[in-house]
This record gives C-alpha cells, structure tokens and sequence, in this order.
C-alpha cells in the first residue's frame, strides 16, 4: 500500500468514538473492535477523500511522533483496517 | 435488498423426530405478504420494560397458555400507551421453515433479513415480519399449541425484544439481573461466564433474570428488568419491574475475586460483544453501540474476577 491511496470506513461498519476511542463493530464478522486515540484520530479521518499521506500529516502534527515511524505504523495500521474488512 | 443470513445462535434445539422438513425454506417477501388464518380472535399484552407487546390472533387455549406462561407482564391497564408493535399470530401453512435438525442435537439455526424499517425472523417452527414504521407484525407459527408454539413465540418475540428497546434508548443484554437491597446488579457475560451460578449463589435475592437483562433508561440512570423469555434455567423472573442498576459487572471465572475497572471505549466493547440480536445490521447496531455509550457513561462497568462462591458479592458491592 502506498501513501497516495484514499480509503474510506465500510459503510457496514457501525463506530462510536467514547474518551477519544473507538468502538467499532462490524456486522458482517460479528466482531467488535476497540482502537486506541491515535488509531481512533485515523479512522475518523478515513472518509473517502483524505489520502493516507495528508492523514499522515495530521497524525504527524497532531501527535509527537517521528515522520518515518509514524508512517510505518501508519500502512501497518491501515493495512490491518483493510484486511479485516473496515475500510476499502 | 440486504443479503439474508442464517445464523447459528447459542440455543441448543432437539431434534423432531415427526414430519421432518429436509431442506430449509426461506420465506420471502411474498410468503408474508400473502394472507394467512389467524389461530383465534383473542389477544393479550404484555408490558416488558418500556415495551408494549398487543398480541392477538389468538385461540382460546393459547391466550391462557400465554396469559399464564407471562403472567407478571401482562399489561392491563387502561390508559397504557400505545404499542411498540401489534404482533399477529397467524397459522404458518408450512411444516416448518428452516429444516428440522438430522442430528440429535444441534446448535438453534435462526435466519433474518432487514429492509428499511422491515426485518423477517425465521427458524424452525416460526417465521416472522415486523415493520417498524407501522409497528404491525405477524408470528407465523408451525404449530398451533405445545413446547413448539411456545419457543416460537418466545424466540420471535425475544428478538423484537433487542431490537425494539434501542428506540427507547435501552439494551438487552446477557446478563444476569439479580436485586440486593432493592439495586440492580447486572452480571454479563457469554455463555459459560457464570452468569446462571451467580444466580444460584444469591439465595434470598431477587432474580430478574439468569440470562438476558434489559437495561431501560430510567431518571439520570438506568434500570434493570427482567423478560419473561429470556430465561435460561428459571421459567419466570421474580418480579416484573424495573430496578436501578448500580453495577454493570463483566464475568470472568477466575480462582481470585477482584474488580477492575472497565473505562470508555473498553467498557463499551465488553457490553456491546453481549448484545444479542442487535449486531447483525448496521443500523441497529449503530443505536446500540450509542445506547451502550449513553449506559457505560452513566453506570460503573467493571470485570468481576470470581470463584463459585458468594465472596463476589463483597467486592460487586462495592461498586
């Protein structure tokens, strides 16, 4: 995956964000999900429109993290949003 | 239209031996928009929680069946508000919908599709429509009497139980509900968390459920209250009223008894991975995840570490 991709919450995926995390449960897998504030900032931010490079941006200004960390984690993190079905 | 499914759910089903239906039958839109006989011309209502229930269509020997199966809730009063849903029961022409089990015991197959504000139910013996719009429903059932018509109607109507309580800001949770001093505790958990044994080690107690609580919003809080189907080894709940709740506690079987406290989203998902029959769409599961939200901010939730033994109620208390 690359940073120009543009990725959107699956329109099956019913979230709630409580403390600044997210609870996300996804019908179609009968799963529950519980995200951290970092992870929860970026699944607010995947809304179809944003590319993974300014959501890394935001993440990047929002929090003290190093560019390059933050965007391994970021792909990572994504990357497991993607495989488990939330986002496309 | 949404894709059906058929879920397997925890209720464990005997196989029928008689008129056995090998190949399941997945009434579609026209099968509940054809007319169908009603068993009778009687009704009955029953009051759970917050929700009103008008059954009707019955036969005679089904409203006392009924009338004394859910004898705490029936609804008698005068000026009670309006239904959440007028649920009519109706003779299902068919032998069965989904096929009966081959084996001699399998795991309860319930299938479901949600439309808009429409939602079908089926399973073995019952299939239902409910249409939350015009709050009319019909229970179209196998058999007109017996240990059949009787978990038919108390499984269609135990899901329009979960579903109808999100739109009054409630949940329904498996959960133990037992009161001490007139308070609520709410023990939850999946199948096998102990949610029966808290309830056979709280003698003198009241036991509102030993399986599915609801939670209905009640003042600044929230109150717990029995259904008179949603019980796994107790045929009746103690009492049919609602109850403040003062701990939300999540079971875990463990050789200590100790409390930890769930905070935020973390208590949010250990709730919201105890509601049945709610997750399965979207929107539901939308209402019930902010409903979750609304309790979880309101109510204490913590992780029970306990042992088979009363000791758990020193430290349940002290929430």
């Amino acid at each position: 995956m690359t940073l120009d991709v543009v990725l959107k919450k699956s329109p099956d995926a019913a979230y709630r964000i409580y403390d600044g995390e997210a609870t996300i449960v996804l019908p179609s897998h009968a799963s529950v999900h519980v995200l951290n504030p970092i992870g929860s900032f970026v699944w607010e931010s995947l809304d179809g429109r944003a590319t993974l490079a300014q959501i890394l941006d935001r993440v990047v200004e929002e929090y003290d993290i190093g560019r390059e960390a933050a965007e391994a984690d970021l792909l990572q993190f994504v990357g497991a949003l993607r495989a488990q079905g939330m986002v496309g | 239209m949404s894709p059906s499914r058929v879920a397997a759910d925890r209720v464990v089903s005997p196989a029928r031996d008689e008129d056995r239906v090998s190949r399941d039958f997945e009434p579609g839109d026209d099968y509940f928009a054809a007319p169908r006989e009603p068993f009778g011309a009687l009704g009955l209502s029953l009051r759970i929680g917050l929700l009103r229930f008008d059954l009707t269509g019955l036969s005679v020997d089904q409203q006392g069946l009924l009338a004394e199966r859910f004898r705490p809730f029936i609804d008698t009063r005068a000026d009670a508000p309006a239904a959440d849903l007028t649920i009519r029961f109706t003779r299902a022409g068919v032998d069965a919908f989904l096929a009966w089990p081959r084996e001699e015991m399998e795991i309860y197959r319930m299938g479901r599709r949600a439309v808009g504000p429409r939602i079908a139910i089926w399973s073995y013996e019952f299939a239902g429509s409910a249409d939350t719009a015009t709050r009319q429903a019909e229970l179209a059932l196998v058999d007109a009497g017996g240990a059949t018509f009787e978990r038919g109607a108390e499984n269609f109507l135990r899901v329009l139980t979960a579903l109808h309580i999100l739109g009054h800001g409630g949940l329904l949770v498996h959960g133990a509900g037992v009161v001490r001093g007139g308070r609520a505790h709410v023990f939850f958990g999946p199948s096998g968390s102990g949610k029966t044994t808290v309830t056979h080690l709280s003698p003198g107690d009241t036991i509102l459920s030993d399986d599915l609580t609801l939670l209905v919003p009640e003042g600044r809080g929230y109150a717990a209250a029995g259904i008179p189907f949603g019980m796994a080894h107790h045929r009746t709940p103690d009492a049919s009223g609602c109850f403040p709740i003062v701990g939300l506690h999540r079971l875990v079987q463990s050789p200590m008894v100790r409390r930890e406290r769930l905070q935020g989203a973390r208590a949010v998902a250990e709730l919201a991975s105890c509601l049945p029959f709610v997750m399965q769409e979207e929107k539901s599961a939308g209402a019930a995840l902010a409903n979750a939200t609304a309790v979880v901010s309101s109510i204490p939730v913590d992780r029970l570490l306990f042992r088979r033994d009363p000791s758990f109620w020193d430290v349940a208390l002290e929430a």
